[in-house]
């Protein structure tokens, strides 16, 4: 990393815990600023899958439907963007699928580390149950908007804390040269 | 390529290049670890994580894609699987640095850093001549792919042929319709094969290698056609036979360097002359249609050594390894392999970040700026100032 992306890295997340303990402070309320947070990153998507398409995948067999994809998205985001009063329960389907997959995976993780002796397995087993946990919390409380905001407050601060200890990694490898 | 060449027809290769038969199978044994160390089997044995050589499906599921995750990914794939064949490779005019720095990571055959790897194992013992022979044989398999994961290199489309021997010469083409399911076998007789899924992300573990065509690049009887989408429409047949025939052929000469029978290892030299009695019998195995040829090659090898081939097993140095004190591990087997990975991982390392390609991160030059990232690679640094080369 250079330390212009770590210090990107850290600004973001610092960011990012800042909306997230906004939202908790917000409470219900806090609902249609997730759904407006969803709806851009659906347009910064699509917007990303286009400057993508023109620096890169047009030079790739079959490209063009990166474009296709690209605006296809982009119009979604903008679509999303002027509509108002949605649902919590589409923001509870988005959490539940992200959980109960996290949770999969982790699970089968932890079973293949299990098969081969591997002493992680107990934390990588413990992190799929409560991604599991965390899913069937968003079945049971599907219509609760201030569970879904909870949720999601946790999540992106989470995530922030992960991309601030990732910016801190010491990522370079030492090269000695061969006598 | 799998079990088959990496460790049977690696055996095979060793024994023709003059190891004898125990040798043979501390080389072959490692040439196929390549394959299984991953950062699983190394917290079992609490040994580098940074050592990893391959990663398991699983770990490939989790592994984060953002900027250090692929890094971490390239190093691996790229120094192991997918050696790059020219780092400073021109591309069409109007291309971004982003696509320049992908498409100089597509594998090939007799590269440069093919040399450098080969030179690296010379003198380090029978692990690393192992490592060094996975990474050769994977160059004629896995040619044309790049080991990051990228859509715009490693994607494949509709257009993808089996090519059949017609028994006059020529080839009748089937086209092959791809299915997704990991679990399911690939079915020869009905052409059905697995690959993974089309992710239309450019950083998505399913564009990773030879994931989009699918296990064809580790059989050795099959020859296809298919357009490679860096290729600019231009379509590429990949004759398995010959590619691995070349690869056995090079894998003796490259030890017969590492043995000392040679003085220098160049590029595009075979051990014709070694194979030469066998070659009928090796071209038999290499284009039986079979999923598997480890039988053949097992029989092969114990045929030219007259003694039994054990089959590979992951634990049969494990406990040397675990039961060694802190500062004996690094004479064992295991601790060996350690090393010579990740002097093979920083060596490539080195090469793709002073080609001013940082796509498998940043390297530090020793003897300028000293020790500094990752803390595991003090091992190298301390078997390095006990007077050992890297």
């Amino acid at each position: 990393m250079t330390k212009w992306q770590r210090i990107k890295s850290v600004f973001i997340g610092i960011l990012m815990i800042f909306i997230g303990v906004l939202m908790v402070f917000m409470g219900a309320e806090a609902c249609s600023l997730i759904m407006i947070i969803l709806s851009l990153s659906l347009t910064i998507s699509g917007l990303k899958m286009l400057i993508y398409y023109f620096t890169m995948a047009r030079h790739m067999v079959g490209g063009d439907q990166i474009l296709i994809r690209g605006m296809i998205i982009f119009d979604l985001g903008a679509i999303a963007e002027t509509l108002t009063n949605i649902s919590q329960i589409y923001i509870m389907g988005y959490l539940l699928a992200i959980h109960a997959f996290s949770g999969f995976v982790e699970i089968l993780r932890a079973v293949e580390a299990k098969r081969l002796d591997s002493p992680g397995w107990k934390l990588k087993f413990s992190t799929g149950i409560v991604n599991i946990i965390l899913a069937v919390i968003c079945i049971v409380f599907l219509r609760s908007t201030s569970i879904a905001v909870y949720l999601y407050s946790a999540g992106l601060i989470y995530s922030a804390i992960i991309r601030i200890i990732s910016a801190f990694r010491k990522t370079a490898v030492v090269f000695i040269t061969p006598s | 390529m799998q079990e088959d060449f990496h460790y049977y027809a690696t055996y095979c290769a060793a024994y023709l290049a003059g190891f004898t038969h125990e040798e043979s199978l501390d080389i072959c044994y490692s040439a196929q670890l390549v394959d299984l160390c991953s950062r699983t089997f190394l917290s079992k044995i609490k040994a580098p994580l940074s050592a990893a050589t391959t990663q398991l499906q699983l770990e490939m599921m989790e592994a984060r894609t953002d900027l250090v995750g692929l890094q971490d990914i390239t190093r691996i794939w790229s120094s192991f699987h997918f050696l790059p064949y020219d780092l400073f490779a021109e591309v069409k005019k109007g291309t971004s640095k982003r696509y320049k720095n992908k498409y100089r990571l597509i594998c090939d055959t007799n590269s440069d850093l093919l040399v450098d790897t080969v030179h690296l194992a010379a003198g380090k013992g029978l692990p690393a001549a192992g490592i060094a022979m996975h990474i050769l044989a994977d160059t004629w398999a896995h040619r044309y792919f790049a080991g990051t994961p990228s859509l715009v290199i490693n994607n494949t489309n509709y257009y993808f042929y089996e090519m059949l021997p017609d028994g006059q010469g020529g080839f009748t083409d089937i086209q092959i319709s791809f299915r997704h399911s990991p679990s399911d076998p690939d079915d020869l007789d009905v052409y059905k094969y697995t690959n993974s899924l089309f992710q239309s992300k450019e950083h998505s573990i399913m564009n990773l290698g030879h994931g989009r065509a699918g296990h064809l690049p580790d059989y050795s009887f099959i020859r296809y056609k298919y357009l490679p989408a860096w290729g600019d429409y231009d379509e590429i047949i990949k004759d398995n036979p010959s590619d691995y025939y070349h690869a056995f052929c090079q894998m003796i000469y490259a030890l017969k360097y590492l043995i000392g029978d040679i003085a220098e290892f160049e590029k595009n030299t075979y051990a014709w002359n070694e194979a030469k009695l066998y070659e009928d019998e090796i071209k038999t195995i290499i284009e039986k249609r079979q999923l598997n040829a480890s039988a053949d090659w097992k029989g092969f090898g114990e045929k030219l050594s007259g003694q039994e081939i054990e089959p590979f097993d992951l634990t049969k140095y494990e406990s040397e390894y675990v039961n060694a004190e802190n500062d004996d591990k690094d004479e064992t087997f295991l601790g060996k392999f350690i090393l010579a990975a990740m002097a093979q991982k920083s060596m490539v390392t080195n090469k793709i970040y002073t080609s001013g390609n940082l796509l498998a991160g940043y390297s530090i030059d020793f003897g300028e700026k000293g020790f500094a990232g990752i803390k595991d690679y003090q091992l190298l640094v301390k078997h390095f100032q006990k007077g050992f080369g890297i």
